[in-house]
């Protein structure tokens, strides 16, 4: 039998332990939940390298997960092993990901891997370095064909030689200026600084954007067909919106093959307001469809200059959207045409927007 | 006994991921060697043709896998159905390897022509259901759903008419002095391509069926197929 002052220790050191094992399991549920929360995807392993724990992070769909599971195989093996070993994974998917893989040994054995989803910074370092060779581009090419018109109109004398060449500067003079205007008109609905926040009927949208499309669509023998029979009110700039507009009949106008039509539409749907522009024209490729919305973003740069635009269009699409609270979507498929859809929230809508801004 | 069906189940268990992972690396094939085409990417579809020999290599491991677990542990019934399905699934896998290089190498052969953006967007949509009919295969044989399997004969339909219809429109452009020739003949072969993919992945699917349910199409073809000796003059 115990003494008293034995049964007393006894006690208390159960009583510690005790403790010690509710901290401990504590501790083991706070570091589940930060392993259960971090964004970055982890893999725990077992002592033999075998995966035993995986964070929602870390918790892909489809086929990408075999492939995921399986690059990441070699890595916990050396990581078991004692040695940290790391890969890169492209994959097309779809969605595509890049994504870096890297598996680190653990005191006491095991492993942890970790996958590092890169896809999002890929894509911005994309749109950057793509960014500054496009405007390189658009603003040197007609600069250099002027320095050249200029140096060859100084060789000359024959005037209908010099007529000709100054006709091309001209062009390429308007060239330049029209990118230039572009670019000050993104800068300005990017600010959004003067932007005016009024009710605007569709119908005059549609009505304004289609009159000022129509000799371009004239030119190609194209008809714009207009469905605006319901178009509703929405809270915005009627400025910004033509714009906008105009930029989207512009392009179908010039990606469609002569004789064909163009469809404009407004309606409501649901809380929104659609304002869609639909062609038969050459389509998008699904891989350009994430980025044509980019300034100076080009599909076939070849033929950027036979087409003609600054390549700025869809970016004033894409800003007068945000100015809106809306969006702008595009369905496209290559040969068969595009639809563009700019969605702008309906009249209550916009005011409860407008009014939580003033807030 | 226990100890030899506890082996059983793990070699099985690894057969399947050996499966798995060939029929993923297939998926993921697809939209790249569609991109490799549209792009006229000929250094990509040279990596692609190169890295086929892998995964023959790994084709044949898988095989062979599934030939000892035969020779060695003997499995009956069921068991039996589904290492035989195995080796008759990772042939269908690796001939669909073979069809995406095929793809490559026609854009070999196509090099330098332009293509009609109308045939672009027909070969897109071909690529996209030939993919969805392979992750669904895979998603079948994963969860042994023989539900999901049935679903690809309709999945099949759709790009069997998506291969008509580019068919329909080589023609059609290579009448109009859109495509030449060459590329048009090209074309044609390439959509036969992405449709014995989707066959394959339609077989896989089958044999799904097969393991879970024991019934094959392939029975109920060949008894519609039976016909009397007399009739067709074969009779001695």
């Amino acid at each position: 039998m115990f003494g008293r002052g034995e049964a007393e220790r006894l006690r208390r050191s159960l009583e510690s332990e005790r403790e010690r094992r509710e901290a401990a399991d504590e501790e083991v549920v706070r570091l589940r939940a930060v392993f259960t929360a971090s964004p970055v995807g982890m893999v725990l392993t077992d002592r033999q390298g075998k995966p035993m724990l995986r964070n929602p992070a870390a918790t892909i769909a489809g086929h990408t997960r075999i492939l995921v599971d399986e690059a990441l195989e070699p890595l916990l093996d050396a990581a078991t092993a004692g040695r940290s070993a790391e890969r890169r994974l492209e994959l097309v998917g779809p969605p595509p990901r890049v994504l870096v893989l890297r598996a680190i040994p653990l005191i006491g054995g095991g492993a942890l891997a970790v996958i590092d989803d890169l896809s999002d910074r890929a894509r911005l370092d994309a749109v950057r370095t793509d960014f500054v060779a496009n405007i390189s581009h658009e603003l040197k090419t007609p600069v250099g064909a002027l320095a050249l018109l200029a140096e060859t109109v100084a060789e000359h004398d024959d005037p209908e030689v010099m007529r000709r060449l100054a006709a091309k500067m001209v062009e390429e003079a308007h060239r330049a200026a029209g990118t230039i205007d572009d670019l000050l008109e993104l800068s300005r609905i990017e600010l959004g600084g003067d932007a005016v926040s009024e009710p605007v009927d569709t119908a005059m949208v549609v009505k304004d954007a289609v009159e000022r499309a129509t000799l371009a669509a004239e030119r190609r023998h194209i008809t714009v067909v207009v469905d605006a029979a319901e178009a509703p009110v929405v809270i915005g700039d009627h400025l910004q919106l033509v714009s906008a507009l105009v930029n989207l009949i512009d392009n179908a106008v010039k990606y469609s093959g002569e004789g064909l039509t163009v469809t404009v539409s407004a309606r409501r749907a649901g809380r929104w307001v659609e304002l869609a522009v639909s062609d038969h024209g050459v389509g998008i490729a699904a891989k350009d469809l994430d980025r044509i919305f980019e300034r100076f973003y080009r599909v076939d740069r070849a033929r950027s200059r036979e087409t003609g635009g600054t390549g700025l269009g869809l970016a004033i699409v894409r800003h007068v959207a945000n100015n809106h609270g809306g969006e702008v979507s595009v369905q496209s498929r290559e040969g068969e045409g595009s639809v563009f859809t700019l969605r702008i929230p309906a009249d209550e809508s916009a005011k409860s927007i407008a009014e939580e801004g003033n807030d | 006994m226990e100890e030899l069906r506890k082996l059983f189940h793990q070699d099985l268990a690894v057969a399947r991921d050996q499966l798995v992972r060939l029929a993923a690396w297939v998926t993921e094939l697809i939209p790249r060697v569609t991109e490799v085409l549209l792009e006229g990417d000929l250094e990509g579809a040279e990596l692609i043709i190169a890295a086929d020999a892998e995964l023959d290599r790994r084709a044949v491991e898988a095989e062979e896998h599934c030939i000892q677990i035969l020779a060695l542990q003997t499995p009956v019934a069921g068991e039996l159905r589904q290492v035989v399905a195995l080796l008759k699934m990772i042939a269908e896998v690796e001939r669909s390897g073979d069809l995406a290089c095929s793809i490559c190498k026609a854009t070999r052969r196509m090099n330098g022509h332009p293509m009609d953006p109308k045939l672009k967007g027909l070969i897109t949509r071909m690529s996209e259901q030939a993919q969805a009919l392979y992750r669904a295969a895979i998603e079948a044989f994963v969860d042994n759903d023989p539900v999901k399997a049935a679903e690809l004969d309709d999945m099949d339909a759709i790009l069997d008419a998506l291969q008509k219809q580019l068919l329909q429109a080589v023609a059609e452009s290579h009448k109009a002095g859109l495509t030449d020739l060459a590329v048009a003949m090209q074309m044609a072969v390439v959509a036969r391509f992405y449709e014995r993919i989707g066959d394959h992945a339609v077989n896989i699917a089958e044999r799904v069926r097969f393991i879970v349910t024991g019934w094959l199409p392939d029975h109920q073809k060949s008894a519609r197929s039976v016909v009397d000796p007399d009739s067709v003059g074969w009779a001695t």
